[in-house]
């Protein structure tokens, strides 16, 4: 575990030491918060719905650009060799990378709890608690996700805008997903293309409905990312 | 101690290592000397876990790098070649960074850093950032990182890679100096370092051990031992050339497999006999020879084998020449 949170600290630091982790929190602030601004009318219900909805379209080219290097620039320097001779396992470094980008991920949010936190200064009637609660609660499970389908496309490359693109792309396809037609797909993958829609699941969130079966779909899908991370590590041993 | 056991090792149809097995005991200092693409890299590789061999395998102090690897891995320090850093991190946070991931607690990893970096020399530099120090900093930020944990096993790989010759002494003080109660493995390309570090010698090509002995033993095991011997042209000859009389009486002395011949400067003649290393010494004879055939003689030696002629006779030979494929 102490190896684990040693390569997370790491991760964490090198990300606000390099400038391209400030640009993006930066970013994500500027954006959001100009969202938050126009989306407060006098007189209108107090809601944080336009501030949810371009985050989570935000995550998709972010955490991308978080994840890339996990692992792809260790290979590409070579100081996966260090880190592979240390007396840590390869399941440890796959986890240590990922809480490393997850707490990244936690940092970019952590300042935008000022959103609510001033609405609910100048919101009378005060806003509804619950769809604000979920819809953090989407955020950092679709951050989730997306951060270990970057690992896993980072484990298996030493390029980082390939390990980009290569992400982009399988999380534009699960957005995307609720877009198609499940009748146009073969019988065998409708229950994978139903499961897959996270759209849907972002819609029951962002009415305030937290459903177990999301969560444990996010989090399930997550783990499965994180151990083709640790077989692609293990792999790269016998290559 | 090191235990390496009839390892194997293929990248697609390039077959890197190819059976290699060798012992290195505690308070040895193992040269692994190779050419480029000998498989040196791959087999220390191997033996700190990095990678797995198709066949055979390594153990460190008893523990498998396979089946026991954390243990294993506990016990070494790695030096890999180019000494990869984090290029964002300060000298003083890349070391405790490794010092953590060894599992060291807050007082022995400042002693431990505190030591490595006066050892190494790096203490000037230590609120410097990595990227920005010269290749030999990098290089001795490595070896200190290496030697944080205390491992009772060194593997470097190429240790005195991008430092001056003044480094390059300071390194080999401080590789001996480590060396005295641990076990180590060196590589390098440079013979003379080796020379002067290694207690014994493993020499791969092709994949394959060619050799492993004390340097002595070595040289007098591969090296062809040869005599030189400088005499004065015949009179009337209007060049320094021998006769084949004179071919004939040198090639008659036991132990003389060949003779070959080239002009001085000077215009004398240089003979170089190779002789078989199982012979006595064979310069009597040849001097009351070339005497009593009425040649003059103003030099006659016993050349040393050298480390480089025996790593090129050793590498070059046609069974080992460049990389086999499956």
């Amino acid at each position: 575990m102490t190896a684990i949170l040693t390569i997370a600290r790491r991760e964490l630091a090198s990300m606000f030491r390099l400038p391209v982790g400030w640009v993006v929190v930066a970013l994500f602030l500027v954006l959001t918060a100009s969202v938050v601004a126009l989306s407060i009318q006098p007189g209108a219900p107090a809601s944080l719905r336009g501030f949810f909805t371009i985050s989570a379209w935000l995550l998709m080219p972010v955490a991308p650009a978080v994840s890339m290097r996990l692992l792809a620039e260790e290979h590409r320097t070579g100081t996966d060799e260090v880190l592979l001779t240390s007396p840590v396992s390869a399941l440890g470094v796959v986890l240590g990378k990922f809480l490393g980008a997850w707490l990244f991920l936690v940092c970019m949010l952590v300042p935008t709890l000022a959103y609510p936190a001033l609405l609910f200064v100048v919101s009378d009637p005060a806003p509804d608690l619950g769809p604000m609660v979920s819809g953090y609660l989407l955020l950092l499970l679709q951050g989730t996700l997306y951060l270990a389908i970057g690992t896993a496309v980072s484990s298996m490359t030493s390029n980082q805008t390939l390990a980009y693109l290569a992400t982009l792309f399988p999380i534009l396809a699960l957005l995307l997903a609720g877009s198609l037609a499940s009748q146009s797909l073969p019988e065998l993958l409708r229950p994978v293309h139903e499961a897959a829609q996270i759209g849907r699941r972002g819609s029951d969130f962002a009415r305030g409905i937290i459903d177990t079966g999301h969560i444990v779909f996010f989090l399930a899908v997550s783990a499965w990312c994180l151990a083709l991370a640790h077989a692609s590590l293990e792999w790269r041993r016998w290559r | 101690m090191i235990l390496v056991r009839e390892i194997r090792k293929s990248f697609a149809r390039v077959r890197a290592v190819r059976g290699i097995s060798f012992t290195v005991e505690p308070g040895e200092i193992v040269g692994l000397l190779g050419p480029n693409g000998a498989g040196k890299s791959t087999t220390m590789r191997i033996i700190t876990g990095f990678l797995r061999p198709d066949q055979g395998s390594v153990e460190i102090d008893g523990h498998d790098t396979h089946s026991d690897s954390l243990a294993a891995r506990q016990r070494i320090g790695y030096l890999p070649e180019s000494a990869p850093l984090y290029p964002e991190m300060s000298v003083t946070g890349y070391l405790d960074h490794r010092a953590r991931l060894f599992g060291m607690d807050r007082a022995a990893r400042g002693r431990a850093i505190g030591k490595a970096m006066e050892r190494c020399h790096i203490a000037e530099v230590a609120r410097r950032r990595v990227g920005q120090l010269s290749k030999g900093y990098r290089q001795r930020v490595g070896l200190a990182a290496s030697m944080l944990h205390d491992p009772p096993v060194l593997i470097l790989d190429e240790p005195s890679n991008g430092l001056d010759p003044s480094q390059i002494r300071q390194t080999r003080s401080l590789v001996r100096e480590l060396a005295e109660d641990r076990t180590m493995i060196v590589s390098s390309h440079i013979l003379p370092e080796v020379e002067r570090l290694a207690t014994r010698l493993v020499v791969i090509a092709g994949g394959q051990v060619r050799a492993d002995g004390q340097l002595n033993d070595l040289l007098t095991r591969h090296g062809t031992r040869q005599i030189i011997i400088e005499i004065e042209p015949e009179p009337g000859r209007d060049r320094a050339a021998p006769t084949g009389d004179m071919m004939g009486l040198l090639r008659s002395i036991a132990g003389v497999t060949a003779v070959s011949t080239a002009d001085t400067d000077d215009g004398w003649l240089a003979v170089t006999l190779s002789v078989d290393s199982s012979t006595s010494d064979p310069r009597p004879e040849i001097a009351r020879r070339l005497a009593s055939s009425g040649h003059t003689l103003r030099e006659l030696r016993e050349a040393r084998p050298t480390l480089e002629r025996v790593f090129v006779d050793l590498v070059e030979s046609p069974a080992v020449e460049g990389v086999a494929t499956v």
